[in-house]
């Protein structure tokens, strides 16, 4: 369970966020949208911990960053909008790496890394470095580089951007079935994403949470019930 | 935490052979080291029982190669983002700080064993001062670690490793020349104490003993507050530049 109250981020005079509230339970994939610079990547990178709040709080199941940071990290597992990799690994090394910092036992790491490049079609390119991977590989590793200690929270910042049709599809089922028991969060520009994915939308324009529904009752805000229009409407009008 | 620090050291240490960077300066240090040795500290028309020509250039080699080691080393994460990758795991910033610190050091501790063939030289020509040049070496080791602090925490204040380079040449140079005389003669201090108090601070004071082999408490606590120090001011600029 993630709660967010009155949360707010500036950075020096700009008001990044403010006054977000929300409630995610697990079991739902909520899909964060919003123009540029509305303050997607900012309130990932507040849940995710990497940034610290300039007002309100989150609590991560009933927990604060301030107290048990660890603790939580624990259970969250955050790819960045570019997918960062150490491009000078191999993607074997990388996917141990993180295991390890995840803090998976010796015994633990060889198995869970064979399931993962089963899963997310690694196993060809397991000994290649992460600099000479492809864009969709880089940020296929990167997804499987923090599921290797299978978080509670998963929170991704575009993550089907650069995958071919086939890994989309593929990528999208693992949310879906990923997210039954936990918390799916991401943040997306394709429509048709939010559309096949998600149970939720939390929408932001300009560091506003303007609405928190879903994708069906978000089209519905739009005379020819299509998200986009409704999208283009509800934040045109916030300009 | 131990763990922690283990597997950020093995990270780094093995990334500046993956980059081939650790055999660049193995190279140039070693190049550098006999160059200014047998050329410049004229090796053979000194006695160097305790390998002076050796030791006489070994913190302006250090002091000219270690930033190279430790630029990249927080630069780098910022510069491609692997920052966000790397604070968001379950790792204390503390541990990583020290295992970034500690292979930086690793590295220099094995410059320094690569250039033992020289000791071994010299012992087989004349008889040398073995305790000495062991302290000697130690000396060098503890200063090493120095720079290294001194380095990481500039190169966390850069997105830049060619800034983080030459920043952190120029703040090393800096804490070197603060013991120049002209600094006591320019600021006339008054009284005794106080030259002593800013000698007793100076890098070159403490170095110059500790390169004679003649190692004393006052300097292994004055090298080991600045490691501290630059490593407390690094991890304070993390969670600063963090936001």
């Amino acid at each position: 369970m993630i709660t967010v109250k009155k949360l707010g981020k500036n950075f020096g005079p700009l008001k990044a966020l403010d006054n977000i509230n929300f409630t995610i339970a697990a079991g739902e994939i909520v899909t964060l949208l919003g123009p540029n610079g509305a303050g997607k990547s900012t309130l990932m990178r507040l849940l995710s911990g990497y940034l610290e709040p300039t007002a309100g709080q989150i609590e991560i199941f009933g927990k604060t960053y301030t107290s048990n940071r660890r603790q939580i990290l624990s259970q969250i597992g955050y790819v960045p909008e570019n997918a960062p990799l150490y491009g000078e690994m191999t993607v074997f090394e990388f996917l141990k790496f993180m295991s390890a910092a995840r803090n998976l036992s010796a015994k633990q790491i060889a198995p869970q890394i064979s399931e993962l490049s089963d899963q997310f079609e690694l196993s060809e390119v397991l000994n290649q470095k992460c600099e000479t991977l492809s864009k969709g590989f880089k940020r296929r590793v990167a997804i499987a580089g923090v599921l290797t200690s299978s978080p509670r929270i998963l929170i991704l910042d575009e993550p089907t951007e650069g995958l071919d049709p086939n890994q989309k599809y593929i990528t999208r089922q693992f949310f879906k079935d990923y997210a039954k028991n936990n918390i799916v969060i991401i943040s997306t520009h394709i429509m048709e994403e939010v559309t096949a994915l998600s149970s939720r939308v939390i929408l932001l324009n300009k560091g506003k949470l303007v609405k928190d529904t879903t994708a069906e009752r978000l089209s519905e805000l739009s005379p020819d019930n299509n998200l986009e229009t409704a999208f283009r409407r509800i934040t045109n009008k916030n300009k | 935490m131990s763990k922690q620090i283990c597997l950020i050291f093995q990270k780094e240490f093995a990334s500046f052979f993956r980059t081939r960077l650790a055999y660049f300066i193995l190279g140039i240090y070693l190049f550098l080291s006999m160059f200014c040795t047998f050329y410049l500290g004229l090796y053979f028309d000194v006695i160097n029982a305790n390998l002076f020509s050796f030791f006489y250039f070994q913190v302006n080699i250090l002091m000219l190669l270690i930033p190279a080691l430790t630029m990249r080393l927080w630069a780098d994460e910022y510069k491609t983002g692997n920052i966000e990758l790397l604070l968001t795991q379950p790792l204390s910033y503390t541990a990583v700080v020290i295992g970034k610190f500690l292979s930086a050091w690793g590295l220099c501790l094995l410059l320094l064993i690569c250039s033992a063939p020289l000791w071994l030289f010299t012992a087989l020509n004349i008889s040398t001062d073995n305790l000495n040049i062991l302290t000697s070496y130690f000396g060098c080791f503890l200063i090493s670690g120095s720079m290294c602090a001194v380095g990481c925490m500039v190169s966390a204040f850069n997105k830049s490793p060619i800034v983080a380079y030459l920043a952190s040449v120029l703040l090393l140079t800096l804490i070197i020349i603060v013991d120049y005389n002209f600094v006591f003669n320019t600021f006339s201090f008054p009284g005794n104490l106080a030259i002593r108090f800013t000698q007793s601070l100076n890098f070159f004071y403490h170095q110059s003993t500790l390169l004679s082999g003649q190692i004393g408490v006052d300097n292994i606590i004055y090298y080991l507050s600045i490691t501290v120090f630059a490593l407390w001011l690094n991890r304070i600029t993390i969670e600063y530049k963090r936001g």
